[in-house]
């Protein structure tokens, strides 16, 4: 009976973790999609993770920026870097993807 | 120009790239590396190394933002009034060319527009031209946004996005007078380069064309060697304009075309990039970084190189007036509560070239924080920085202040 209680206890501590997991690892598909497609990040940077080799902007394996960082320059664009966000290229959803994606690729 | 440009970016990706919708890279991004001198990643290879293009370089002099954007240490700036080649920062909008992509560097040609008779000169023809060497500052707009309190985008730099450089090529009177004089419509110098032209992406949101007031040609050279070397492909070789006084960004690189117009360009780095707007505000009616204001900012001692001995210290720096002649500049000891004047050492370079400056203090143990505030042109180093969306021209004393501890 105790056994039983302590599988209880230790799957309901584990159900929000693996749907957290799960969240994380949509939120980094999803990343990585915008990454190499509606974006197109890759044309520009290099980046191992993703294995793009652009050489226009920063290495983004060199630069490792903050989720912060790459949120606001996707956002408000800088020099050749279109404004993803205020062009609407992107939705406020696909940003939070690719900056999360881009960020954990780099920081591991 | 064009056909002899190796194209490097992958085939499939160019039609995206030169599409309605362009999607291109970031010029330089924000990064905080909190490196110092003494714990830099020196010694570390690649990814932290320096990237290929500027092997040459002098990586403990260095501090790597990214692969395009590098900063110098601030006590790496180069105690000889001139700042050596492989300690100069680096920060470029396009991808440097590369030697294959320039080709016979005295067949490089720049075109000459906007005047009586219009001309492409090669290099080799405009080294028959003129000839003459003058020092100048290079230092990034952004220079200092680093010490900026709200979220800016762009390489964090403190100090070290500037240099004192001899240049060497041919006045750019000369060029126009081989040309006939300036049309006299004209208002603006408009300087164009071509780095954008192997990246294949859409010139108007890619070519680094830059406008400055016509009056700048009557000082502007065309560069072809630095500190005494054929102008490094990285530095934008093998010909580059240079505009004395004026932010680095309008010493256009890799140079392709000058063009007295009517109009400042209209590609986006003239248009709506450099432009020095109130916090949440944008736009082409901001001013454009053209003129560089007076600044200082002590080189030694500083934090970068550990605590120091006490006694006699000697507190160097450099100072610079912008457009005017740098007239003196005071340091303190105490964050700006009391100040002395500082002695100009080394030879005077003109007014484009900064100044060495040393003041002897005694210091006992303790913690210090060493400001300079330089004077010219009759204007003073403000203390506070002017608050702008990007982090431009910042030239307030406190913040290029260094804290030190002597013991």
């Amino acid at each position: 009976m105790r056994i039983f209680k302590i599988f209880i206890v230790i799957l309901l501590f584990s159900f929000p973790l693996t749907i957290n997991l799960q969240a994380d690892s949509e939120k980094m598909a999803l990343g990585l999609d915008v990454y190499n497609n509606k974006a197109a990040c890759g044309a520009c940077h290099i980046l191992k993770a993703a294995a793009s080799e652009g050489n226009i902007g920063p290495n983004l394996d060199i630069l490792k920026p903050t989720e912060e960082q790459v949120k606001l320059i996707v956002t408000e664009g800088l020099g050749v870097m279109p404004a993803f966000g205020e062009e609407g290229i992107l939705t406020s959803e696909e940003i939070d993807a690719v900056s999360h994606y881009v960020f954990t690729s780099t920081n591991k | 120009m064009k056909e002899r440009i190796m194209k490097k970016i992958d085939t499939s990706k160019r039609n995206f790239l030169t599409g309605s919708v362009t999607l291109a890279g970031v010029a330089a991004a924000t990064s905080v590396l909190p490196i110092s001198i003494v714990n830099a990643n020196h010694k570390d290879s690649s990814p932290k190394g320096l990237p290929d293009f500027i092997s040459w370089k002098d990586r403990n002099a260095l501090i790597v933002h990214s692969d395009k954007g590098i900063e110098t240490h601030r006590s790496a700036i180069g105690e000889s009034l001139i700042t050596p080649n492989r300690n100069i920062y680096i920060r470029n909008n396009m991808p440097t060319m590369s030697d294959t992509q320039i080709g016979d560097r005295n067949n490089w040609k720049v075109s000459i527009k906007g005047v009586k008779n219009p001309k492409t000169f090669s290099l080799a023809q405009l080294k028959k031209l003129g000839h003459t060497t003058m020092a100048t500052i290079l230092q990034c707009s952004g220079n200092g946004r680093g010490f900026f309190a709200h979220k800016v985008r762009g390489s964090q730099w403190k100090t070290g996005a500037a240099a004192c450089v001899l240049w060497t090529g041919v006045p750019m009177k000369l060029v126009v007078d081989a040309c006939g004089g300036v049309d006299k419509d004209a208002v603006f110098m408009t300087s164009a380069g071509v780095d954008h032209e192997p990246t294949g992406l859409d010139p108007k949101k890619a070519k680094v064309e830059r406008s400055v007031p016509k009056k700048v040609y009557k000082d502007a050279m065309l560069a072809w060697e630095m500190n005494g070397v054929p102008l490094p492909n990285a530095h934008g070789g093998p010909l580059r304009m240079v505009t004395p006084g004026y932010f680095g960004i309008n010493n256009v690189k890799h140079l392709g075309q000058v063009a007295f117009t009517t109009t400042e360009s209209t590609v986006k780095y003239m248009k709506s990039s450099y432009r020095i707007s109130p916090i949440g505000k944008k736009g082409s009616q901001y001013p454009s970084c053209w003129e560089m204001p007076v600044k200082s900012w002590i080189t030694r001692p500083t934090d970068e190189t550990g605590t120091v001995k006490s006694g006699n210290v000697q507190i160097v720096g450099v100072a610079m007036g912008g457009m005017k002649k740098v007239r003196s500049v005071k340091v303190s000891i105490d964050g700006g509560q009391s100040w002395k004047k500082a002695k100009f050492v080394g030879p005077d370079l003109g007014k484009y070239a900064w100044r060495q400056f040393v003041l002897e203090a005694n210091l006992t143990p303790g913690n210090y924080n060493l400001a300079s505030k330089a004077s010219g042109g009759g204007k003073t180093q403000p203390e506070l920085r002017m608050e702008n969306r990007r982090g431009y021209a910042h030239n307030g004393w406190k913040d290029h202040s260094v804290n030190i501890k002597v013991v």
